[in-house]
């Protein structure tokens, strides 16, 4: 049987599509900043060497590192509300989910990032009289940044993928609306195929990127200019 | 707080979890296995001499690895029966979802692993008169291995946490049978929380077991 593609037939639901696109955006956004956020804080507790900071940040990374995503969604939403007796609309549980995690991560590249400077560069600042905080601001994060800039473009493609899987917990993001759409008027492989497209095209971009600072960073010797 | 905690309800249905954690497994070992399966053919086509192979491979990569493996798994389970006209349990779309996209990483790492090798070896193996399939068995793939070893275990331990996505499509996992269960009792706190740390215990000694895996291997190597 030759099976006669609609994309046509499909696409008059543009709308319908963009309205998913829009809540994939703004979810993404959300978890974008509490990923940077986040990451900051629980990724300098972690590097900090007082165990009052270090250990509840260790903690917290190993936990979110070590259960899957969607776990965590699935606990935040179903669990959470009634463990705090609050509602808890689903795109603030898949926040709370994927957020989480992606701040775990994110903590660790930060950590990385720091770790990965000098001893020396810290000692000499400390030998010019500088406290802690101005020799992170002014020497440390100036350098570390450009080098958490790859791993970060990688964290975020990852945070664009996990988007997708607060269609489980019903949030209209982008799948969820071709969800619907394919139970309606029962075109699976048009809508999916355009789904898989339009996530594509949303985060390819961010791989060229991530390609592209990488290339830079290798060819600089691992001085980034 | 409105209701106790009360955990007794979630272990007298332990068999009901545990049967979750077996579909887990299953579907875990058999997309590990295909998935370097694939990556192997992956590697293979990306590296080929011709660009008729070499460039459409690399397109396929990209995109299995650059969409989220949800929507894949939807296109596989929802859309491609109605295409080939027949019937995929999701088992199987599970399966094939993993192993392609799992592929698609495995098959990166592995030309990762070969191409850092410098290209000096080559050449010497070829001046001792070594052909491209011996250098490639005895001089290339003994030190790429060593490469390859982390990132493949990193991409492994990111397979098995992703197989909870095929609670998505109602396969019994562990994840499935405890929302199962978590609805069926109306205990969502004890059920999913104990679930949860379940997961983080085995997810937890699993990484650990790798690290030691590497670990042991670069001792040997050394």
């Amino acid at each position: 049987m030759e099976y006669q593609w609609q994309f046509g037939e499909v696409l008059v639901y543009w709308p319908h599509f963009l309205r998913g696109i829009l809540v994939t955006l703004e979810l993404a956004a959300c978890l974008l900043s509490m990923a940077i956020v986040g990451g900051v804080i629980v990724g300098s507790a972690r590097h900090s060497r007082k165990r009052i900071y270090n250990w509840p940040a260790s903690a917290f990374i190993e936990m979110f590192r070590n259960t899957p995503v969607l776990v965590q969604i699935i606990w935040f939403y179903y669990a959470f509300p009634v463990l705090i007796d609050v509602q808890m609309p689903g795109f603030v549980a898949a926040a709370l989910g994927i957020g989480l995690n992606s701040v775990a991560y994110s903590a660790e590249i930060f950590r990385a990032g720091i770790q990965s400077i000098e001893l020396g560069q810290w000692e000499a600042a400390r030998a010019i009289g500088m406290q802690y905080m101005a020799i992170m601001r002014r020497i440390i994060l100036p350098q570390a940044i450009k080098r958490m800039i790859p791993a970060f473009a990688n964290r975020m493609i990852e945070i664009f993928k996990a988007t997708s899987l607060a269609s489980a917990i019903a949030v209209g993001e982008l799948l969820f609306r071709g969800e619907e759409l394919a139970n309606t008027i029962y075109r699976p492989m048009e809508v999916y195929t355009i789904v898989a497209i339009v996530f594509f095209v949303l985060i390819y971009p961010l791989a060229l990127l991530s390609y592209w600072l990488e290339w830079k960073l290798n060819s600089n010797n691992g001085r980034p200019a | 707080m409105g209701q106790s905690w009360d955990f007794r309800l979630v272990f007298s249905n332990f068999d009901f979890l545990v049967e979750g954690f077996i579909g887990t497994l299953k579907i875990s070992s058999v997309s590990l296995v295909f998935g370097i399966m694939a990556g192997f053919v992956f590697a293979a086509l990306r590296m080929s001499k011709y660009k008729v192979i070499a460039i459409p491979t690399s397109g396929i990569i990209e995109f299995l690895r650059m969409t989220p493996l949800l929507v894949q798994l939807f296109w596989v389970y929802f859309a491609l029966p109605v295409v080939l006209g027949i019937k995929l349990d999701a088992f199987t779309a599970g399966a094939i979802t993993f192993s392609l996209q799992n592929g698609a990483f495995f098959g990166e790492v592995f030309r990762g692993g070969i191409q850092s090798i410098d290209i000096s070896q080559w050449e010497g193996g070829r001046a001792i008169g070594m052909r491209r399939s011996q250098l490639m068995r005895r001089v290339i793939l003994p030190q790429a291995i060593r490469r390859m070893l982390p990132p493949l275990l990193e991409r492994s331990f990111e397979l098995i946490k992703g197989t909870t996505q095929m609670a998505v499509v109602a396969y019994g996992d562990l994840l499935y049978n405890s929302m199962i269960l978590s609805a069926r009792l109306y205990r969502p706190v004890e059920v999913l929380t104990t679930v949860a740390a379940f997961y983080l215990v085995f997810l937890t000694a699993l990484s650990f077991i790798m690290r030691y895996i590497e670990h042991r291997f670069d001792a040997r190597q050394a």
